[in-house]
């Protein structure tokens, strides 16, 4: 790739993205528009992000239970699977799942926008597509991926605790116990970080992607694929990167 | 009113427009005429500011745009409105929203006068029974007319830009969309259409400029363009020999 194109492109993210999230701040507020857009992501996400948190949860805990059960620790499931879901693996997955179906929609939308003219009909009209478009996508995406997160979590919790319950037979009593055990601050602070900057980095990848199509259907799937992609990648790599942030700021050792 | 001086712009280095230049004066009703890929609905573009020119000066009104800021060009774009190719109406929002669209973005209109506003422009376009309707639900022809109501629903431009506005229609919406530009062209508005179909362009225009090579090699009226001996607007022009007789303006 060459470079003055790379650095241009990294330029107008970033001024996307900053312009996005200023716009919260100024006026004219879309209010209409970011309650569709919470609409979409929050109660559209709902049924999928809880199916797959259900069976992460419980393969989680199928796995956790066959290895601790080798060293007779079988009774540490709740407190092993939930440091794990609360910390790490529940926004992660949360987050993936959120740019599947939230991140794409958001790409394809905006692109299919900009092969139609609609976009540069919003400018003409002396409408800032920016405060239009990105603005109430990137507030639906940090409202909603924390508040699905914290669901996914949940119901993690609850696959998790049906497999030690009914499949490698432990105390439900003790479950829950060792589970409520790990809901300190600083497991619970490290899970409630991480989604409020998954959401950003989402909707502003996916809303930049969207911007830059260009052609027709085929650069439709380009920008949507590019949208997952680097929203993916940016999520594993931020993930690595808060995790150690937080970790030495929350006073662990590692 | 719209003067451009020695403009010249590329997309990603490949030139589309090559210095570039020509008049156009208040009121005046003109096609811009010419093959796919030379730079017709680029030169609308850059009289809106939606992109910026390479090289060169763009005058709207006195005043050049060329350097102008994203909120200072909104004052421009005030002065025209612009109708894109296939109407590029907000797919997600009916009819009515399209319509009313500005006039909730600017105005303080309540929703009854919104209401009537929108109906009112509707008829205009012989389009009232589709107020309901989403875009997906109407033809080629009636998303440019729903289009147009659009671009009048605030303020009273003083020219309208057409891009391609009969493109993809058959026959009889074609005449139907140039018989409606030519009859808000009587409100005082003046018009720009590009368009590579000389039929049309015939029926709207009374002055036609033909771009090839990214400037212009004609500029005149309709009979200097149909006795033109320039092989490729010979082209173009040959193509009226299997129409019906012009009908429209003329």
């Amino acid at each position: 790739m060459q470079i003055r194109p790379l650095i241009s492109s990294l330029q107008d993210f970033y001024l996307l993205s900053y312009h996005g999230f200023l716009g919260i701040f100024r006026r004219p507020f879309y209010w209409k528009d970011t309650l569709e857009q919470m609409d979409y992501a929050g109660a559209g996400s709902f049924f999928i992000m809880a199916l797959v948190s259900l069976f992460v949860g419980m393969a989680l805990s199928l796995q956790l239970a066959a290895e601790l059960a080798v060293l007779g620790l079988k009774m540490y499931i709740g407190k092993v699977v939930g440091i794990t879901i609360i910390r790490e693996v529940g926004p992660v997955v949360a987050a993936l799942v959120f740019t599947g179906r939230v991140g794409a929609g958001m790409a394809s939308e905006i692109g299919s926008m900009m092969i139609g003219n609609q976009v540069d009909s919003l400018r003409v009209f002396g409408v800032d597509p920016i405060k239009k478009l990105v603005t109430p996508r990137l507030v639906a995406s940090l409202v909603m991926l924390p508040a699905l997160t914290i669901m996914g979590d949940a119901i993690s919790l609850i696959g998790a605790w049906y497999i030690a319950a009914f499949v490698s037979n432990q105390s439900s009593y003790v479950y829950w116990s060792t589970v409520r055990g790990v809901l300190d601050f600083q497991n619970v602070f490290s899970g409630a970080v991480k989604p409020f900057m998954f959401g950003y980095l989402i909707a502003s990848i996916s809303c930049y992607m969207g911007f830059t199509t260009r052609g027709g259907s085929t650069g439709l799937r380009t920008s949507t694929t590019n949208a997952v992609v680097m929203s993916i990648i940016m999520i594993i790599i931020s993930d690595f990167v808060l995790t150690r942030i937080l970790l030495y700021v929350l006073g662990y050792k590692t | 009113m719209i003067v451009f001086d020695r403009v010249t712009f590329g997309y990603n280095a490949k030139p589309i427009l090559n210095e570039l230049s020509f008049q156009v004066d208040p009121g005046e009703k003109i096609a811009i005429l010419g093959g796919s890929g030379e730079g017709k609905t680029t030169i609308l573009k850059l009289i809106v500011g939606l992109i910026r020119p390479d090289s060169g000066r763009i005058l709207i009104e006195g005043e050049d745009i060329t350097h102008k800021t994203e909120e200072e060009l909104n004052d421009v774009r005030r002065k025209f409105s612009i109708v894109f190719q296939a109407g590029a109406l907000f797919d997600s929002l009916t009819v009515k929203e399209n319509v009313a669209f500005c006039l909730r973005e600017y105005t303080k209109m309540t929703e009854d006068e919104i209401d009537a506003k929108v109906r009112e422009l509707l008829r205009l376009v012989d389009l009232e029974p589709a107020i309901h309707l989403m875009p997906a639900e109407l033809s080629g022809g009636m998303h440019r007319r729903v289009a147009i109501a659009r671009s009048l629903a605030v303020h009273k431009p003083i020219m309208m830009l057409y891009d391609e506005a009969t493109a993809g229609l058959d026959p009889v919406n074609s005449d139907n969309i140039c018989n409606l530009i030519v009859e808000l062209s009587s409100f005082g508005m003046g018009h720009m259409m590009v368009t590579h179909k000389v039929v049309d362009a015939l029926k709207v225009a009374d002055r036609f400029l033909f771009l090839e090579g990214g400037t212009v090699v004609f500029d005149g009226g309709a009979d200097e363009l149909l006795a033109s001996g320039h092989p490729h607007i010979r082209t173009f022009v040959d193509e009226l020999r299997y129409q019906p007789k012009v009908s429209g303006k003329r």
